[in-house]
């Protein structure tokens, strides 16, 4: 790592002017710290965010319930940009009342990288691709003129992209907070804005250098949960049973009454540089049974338009069987 | 990176400047007092930038108060193994993925490669070497050696640390408890099935003839 000064700060603002034009925040830093090694980034600052805690005002538990009603999916629930990974897996709440949020959450990483990772962190973390990710070659992701894994070695690459960057967004809650229809709230030039996760992302889709949609002077607060979904359920696929990046993830919110959804959301990961939901598979599945065939035909809708690469076909039939597993996990 | 003037030492010595004539200076026409009182105001809410250079950090290891000088980009790791002598924790691949350098901090297990110095300061750091008490090993140390849990013992610090946050936890954990809770520590040597058994001796339960360490997904 290049040297670097330290500091330490206590509000979004007090953040956002320490962190300047070449600086970085610090969380848990498992990724941040990954990217200095390999000399991937040279911040001139770390800012210290874990003692920003805007939304709760110092309360001790970073996850809050608003207005909780007692009827399940209808609650409001607050989230800290600083909480850990390890605190969303093991909070009672979540698991009651928002299961797939906490079974992404359980997928993150290791024990030492849930204890330590922030779900600022989490959502903020860059391309894992390993063109981007080796220090003696310049990707276009990283300024150069060419994508590698077009051409090269692009067994995780994405199937779907909307630039040359193929990418894919590899954050577990990306993709279930997405179904959950989350807001991101973000604090920039001295205002509190709400955000839907699809922007937090969308010039990921179209600029090869964007790893999400956030501009400099800008501070990612927490994230809020409105749904008003009764059932949400998560599922990856990796190649080891744990302490792996999924292959192929899926997240899927709806609200499941008389054997019929409504409001269905259905997202896949690691399939593209965003998390990828396709509006008509939702519609589709509006008023239907969660049966194998409906969910079935909702997993076509999704990957249609996939393009597999030289590599990485196997996740078009991966995502059809983990869409139907995510989908039918809905019913209990 | 270009070095930056460290703006904390500057903002420190024209705040303490300042309020040191600004005491001296009670008699002086109120106009100038009020001048000098901003002064002091613009120069105090600048907020402490450490470094690029080494700055006093100050760490609380199996219980004791160490103090050091360390540049900000130092790990904790770095701190334990070349700035004390703790080398028990092991450096392997300083990327957060191989689980040679997990400590525990404030209970809970960290890689301590990923960790800055700096930034561990005010939490309670394990190492191994804060285990055993007065030559008297926990019984998690006792549990590896009694089931062979090692081979050439570069992993040992951290799957021992790993099982010990697990039981603090878990007193009675399950095949699969073990599993996921170890599943941050890699050994090459391949003793997993020895450090399973060496849990569940830890925590008073039955060790397995056979232990299946490796899943075999399936996909429908």
């Amino acid at each position: 790592m290049n040297p670097f000064q330290y500091a330490t700060a206590t509000t979004p603002d007090e953040a956002i002017s320490l962190v300047g034009k070449n600086g970085r925040y610090l969380g848990g830093g498992i990724d941040l710290l990954d990217e200095m090694k390999a000399y991937i980034l040279s911040p001139d600052v770390l800012v210290d965010v874990k003692s920003v805690n805007p939304l709760l005002g110092g309360k001790a538990n970073p996850i809050v319930f608003v207005g909780h009603t007692g009827v399940p999916g209808s609650s409001v629930c607050n989230l800290e940009s600083s909480v850990t990974i390890a605190q969303m897996a093991s909070d009672a709440n979540l698991q009651k009342y928002y299961p797939g949020l906490v079974e992404a959450a359980s997928e993150v990483g290791s024990p030492q990288i849930r204890n330590v990772a922030t779900l600022a962190g989490n959502l903020l973390q860059h391309s894992r691709c390993w063109y981007y990710r080796q220090p003696d070659i310049v990707c276009l992701k990283r300024g150069g003129n060419t994508c590698f894994a077009q051409e090269g070695e692009n067994k995780y690459s994405s199937l779907f992209s909307g630039c040359a960057c193929i990418s894919p967004v590899v954050s577990n809650l990306a993709v279930i907070l997405t179904a959950l229809d989350a807001w991101i709230n973000i604090r920039s030039k001295g205002k509190d804005q709400k955000i839907s996760v699809d922007m937090l992302y969308h010039s990921a889709w179209h600029e090869p250098f964007a790893h999400n949609s956030l501009k400099a002077e800008t501070f990612l607060t927490g994230v809020s949960l409105h749904t008003q979904r009764n059932r949400s359920a998560y599922r990856q696929i990796s190649e080891k049973s744990s302490f792996d990046w999924a292959l192929v993830s899926c997240a899927a919110a709806g609200n499941v009454a008389n054997g019929k959804i409504t409001d269905a959301r259905v997202v896949l990961g690691a399939v593209a540089p965003v998390p990828y939901m396709v509006k008509e598979a939702n519609d589709f599945l509006e008023g239907k049974p969660l049966t194998d065939e409906t969910a079935s035909k909702a997993a076509d809708i999704i990957l249609k338009d996939a393009k597999p690469l030289a590599q990485n076909g196997y996740k078009v039939p991966l995502a059809h069987t983990l869409i139907r597993r995510t989908l039918l996990a809905l019913n209990s | 990176m270009k070095p930056k003037t460290p703006a904390s030492a500057s903002a420190l010595d024209r705040r303490s400047f300042l309020k040191g004539i600004g005491t001296s200076a009670v008699a002086v026409a109120s106009v100038q007092v009020g001048a000098m009182a901003d002064e002091i105001n613009k120069a105090a809410p600048a907020p402490a930038l450490q470094g690029p250079g080494a700055v006093p950090v100050s760490l609380t290891i199996n219980g004791e108060k160490k103090d050091f000088q360390l540049e900000p980009r130092v790990t904790l790791l770095d701190a334990l193994r070349y700035f004390s002598p703790l080398t028990g924790t092991k450096e392997v691949c300083d990327r957060a993925t191989c689980g040679a350098c997990s400590v525990l901090i404030d209970g809970k297990l960290t890689y301590s490669c990923m960790k800055l110095a700096i930034d561990a300061q005010g939490h309670e750091i394990t190492t191994i070497e804060g285990l055993a008490k007065d030559g008297q090993l926990t019984p998690v140390q006792q549990a590896f050696i009694d089931c062979d849990a090692l081979m050439c013992g570069f992993c040992t610090p951290g799957m021992v640390l790993a099982t010990t946050a697990l039981l603090a936890e878990n007193p009675k954990p399950t095949v699969d408890d073990v599993k996921r809770a170890c599943s941050g520590n890699l050994c090459r040597c391949g003793t997993y099935p020895h450090i399973l058994n060496a849990a569940l001796k830890a925590s008073g339960q039955a060790v397995t003839e056979t232990v299946t360490v490796i899943h075999h997904g399936s996909v429908a």
